[in-house]
């Protein structure tokens, strides 16, 4: 606990300083979440500040999908606090949260199989539209020229993640990589004012997983939206995150810079010993 | 898309949209529509009369389609709300509302019906919502016998006013057959509306993983009741179209064994699509009426089997067929027919 503060309170890398100093998005207060004996997040508190990439890291189990679960309303949990720009979303389920602003991607496949690459992010985009379904009875001229609007915006999202040339292939038909961009472009689509990514890169290759740094970088650049990214590979989180929360256990172990967490012997034991 | 011809690119948006693209496309579509137009003038009355089945059935069975085959809701009760439907445009009809409000007014009594249904599938998934939708079938049933019978016919049947617009009385086959193709036109019209919008795309992702589908920001409860309300909807229009044609409904009309049917139906055309569900209406109306025409006549060249067997055999028959079908074709006619499409347009390249 006393290690937990230190790191939150030394001066981390030349970014970290900056990122403490920006307004919070979203907060959560210590969470608690069992499931039966199962401790899957005991007070874990997080803070998630305006333009910063947020890694979260653990080792199997650690609570992280959890996290993110309860963050995005997938589970409730027993107690603690939600704030998603100063709004208790504690209790709402997942669309109604993600109607005010939170979008995420899964660490397992969650695409729509029976539809094309265009058709999954064109879903990220029905809360913002609002034709009714009387007018989509009709197919009116204006319900047509909604349809367009966002076509034209998702058709960005499309040109951004550079996959054009199968924009109109069903999902199921894609490998791997390609199916994390479409998942990528679906919660891009939502236009959410936060980001959450459950171990995107697992599974791809070097250069996968170089594909998709670069999107997330060049993301940030454009849209200026703080991004938690769940992340293994603790070289991806070295080079892309402002800070990082460990977690381990269902508690939040450390918190800081990652070169402070790199060095946090806690940390090594828990989770980088094993794996070095 | 399947649909888009190769070399043939969408140059906006708009077209990319567009149910129908190339020149030829809208031709075929327009000789379609013309030749259901002068059907009743070329075929006479036996077939149009089969075409009056087909035409309501179509739009029940699109309905079934928007409820079952895009959001993935499992429904045995699409007969029961065509049965609602028939039964409030003809008591309204009775009451002296004019007809051409009977016929929404119909959709609408079903549609409530179907949204208490809809409710149960925001809890309950698959199989067990099947099971729940049979309730359907059975609280009609109950409630038409036991309601007031000078309103409902109790379990006599009602009889039903002609259908009329103004002055015009549509008693004949033809003119009945008008008024359903020109609704059947609208309704099927609408479907490709709904499934083309936002409510196409939240029904399939619904479908396809209701989790994610929340997560992306759908009301996942929402749109499961909006798809029994809409197929709920279709059915109860195609029950108040099938009260004016056939001039006096029963219970006995709108079975469970109807809603199977309806299930094969779609399954046979393909699910998840309108096309699809129009295709099987057809198919499997057509086959129906095959059947029941061929039986006297069979019964005639062996009349030692006698007329029940002979029924009862090619209903066998019929089941058999659809069986096989689905075991070679489980996708539907329309993904052979997408298919077949395909391979002509790549054509000689087999696997461009
Ligand atoms: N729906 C659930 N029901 C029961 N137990 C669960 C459920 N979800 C998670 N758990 C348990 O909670 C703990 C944390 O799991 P979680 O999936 O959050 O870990 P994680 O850090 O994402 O692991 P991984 O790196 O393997 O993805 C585990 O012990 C897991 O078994
Ligand atoms: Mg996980």
């Amino acid at each position: 606990m006393t290690q937990t503060a230190t790191m939150s309170t030394a001066a981390g890398a030349v970014g970290a300083e900056d990122v403490r100093h920006l307004r919070t998005v979203y907060s959560a207060e210590e969470l608690r979440l069992n499931f039966g004996g199962v401790k899957a997040l005991s007070d874990v508190s997080m803070d998630i500040r305006d333009d910063e990439l947020l890694a979260v890291i653990g080792p199997n189990g650690a609570g992280k999908t959890s996290l993110l679960n309860v963050l995005s309303g997938l589970y409730r949990p027993q107690q603690g606090r939600l704030l998603l720009n100063g709004e208790d979303v504690r209790g709402l389920s997942t669309h109604q949260i993600a109607k005010r602003g939170l979008a995420r991607t899964f660490q397992s496949a969650h695409l729509f199989a029976g539809m094309s690459v265009l058709d999954n992010i064109m879903v990220g985009r029905h809360h913002l539209m609002r034709t009714n379904p009387l007018q989509a009875f009709a197919y009116f001229p204006w319900t047509h020229r909604e349809e367009i609007s966002h076509r034209e915006a998702v058709e960005d999202i499309i040109e951004f993640l550079e996959i054009e040339a199968i924009r109109h292939q069903p999902v199921d038909a894609l490998g791997y990589g390609l199916r994390k961009r479409v998942d990528l472009g679906r919660a891009l689509a939502m236009e959410p004012r936060v980001l959450l990514m459950d171990e995107p890169m697992a599974g791809m290759n070097v250069e996968e997983k170089e594909d998709l740094a670069r999107f997330i970088l060049d993301l940030r650049e454009a849209r200026k939206m703080p991004v938690v990214l769940v992340e293994h590979d603790m070289s991806v989180v070295m080079d892309l995150a402002d800070r990082v929360a460990v977690l381990d256990f269902g508690r939040k172990l450390a918190e800081g810079a990652p070169s402070d967490i790199q060095r946090n012997p806690e940390v090594i034991a828990a989770y980088l010993g094993d794996a070095a | 898309m399947a649909l888009l011809p190769s070399g043939v690119f969408a140059e906006s948006y708009a077209a990319d949209r567009a149910l129908v693209r190339t020149g030829k496309q809208w031709v075929a579509l327009g000789l379609f529509v013309a030749f259901l137009f002068v059907l009743p003038l070329i075929f006479g009355t036996r077939l149009t009369a089969i075409g009056n089945g087909i035409l309501i059935t179509a739009i029940v069975v699109v309905g079934l389609q928007i409820t079952m085959g895009y959001a993935g809701q499992i429904t045995l009760g699409q007969a029961a709300f065509m049965g609602v439907g028939a039964f409030a445009a003809a008591a309204l009809a009775r009451a002296g509302a004019p007809f051409w409000l009977c016929i929404p007014l119909g959709g609408v009594a079903a549609a409530v019906f179907g949204l208490l249904f809809g409710i149960a599938a925001a809890r309950i998934k698959g199989f067990y919502l099947a099971l729940t939708t049979i309730a359907a079938q059975f609280v009609f049933q109950l409630a038409i016998v036991n309601l007031p019978t000078d309103l409902f016919g109790g379990s006599h049947g009602l009889s039903v006013p002609a259908a009329s617009i103004g002055s015009l009385r549509l008693t004949t086959e033809t003119s009945i057959y008008y008024l359903n193709l020109i609704v059947c036109i609208i309704m099927v019209c609408g479907a490709f509306g709904i499934v083309r919008s936002r409510y196409g795309r939240a029904f399939v992702a619904v479908r396809e993983d209701d989790v994610a589908a929340g997560i992306l920001g759908i009301n996942v409860v929402g749109a499961k009741v909006l798809a029994f309300l809409i197929g709920a909807f279709y059915a109860g229009v195609g029950g108040a179209l099938w009260a004016s044609y056939i001039r006096f409904i029963s219970v006995e009309q709108f079975t469970l064994f109807n809603s199977i049917w309806m299930i094969a139906m779609i399954i046979i055309g393909g699910i998840g699509s309108i096309v699809g569900a129009i295709v099987g209406s057809v198919v499997v109306r057509g086959l129906q009426e095959l059947v029941t025409a061929l039986g006297p006549v069979l019964n005639e060249v062996f009349p030692a089997f006698g007329g029940q067997l002979v029924f009862a055999g090619m209903n066998l028959v019929l089941g058999g067929l659809i069986t096989f079908f689905l075991i070679v074709e489980p996708k539907g006619l329309m993904h052979r027919w997408n298919k077949l499409k395909q391979a002509y347009r790549l054509w000689p390249y087999p696997h461009a």
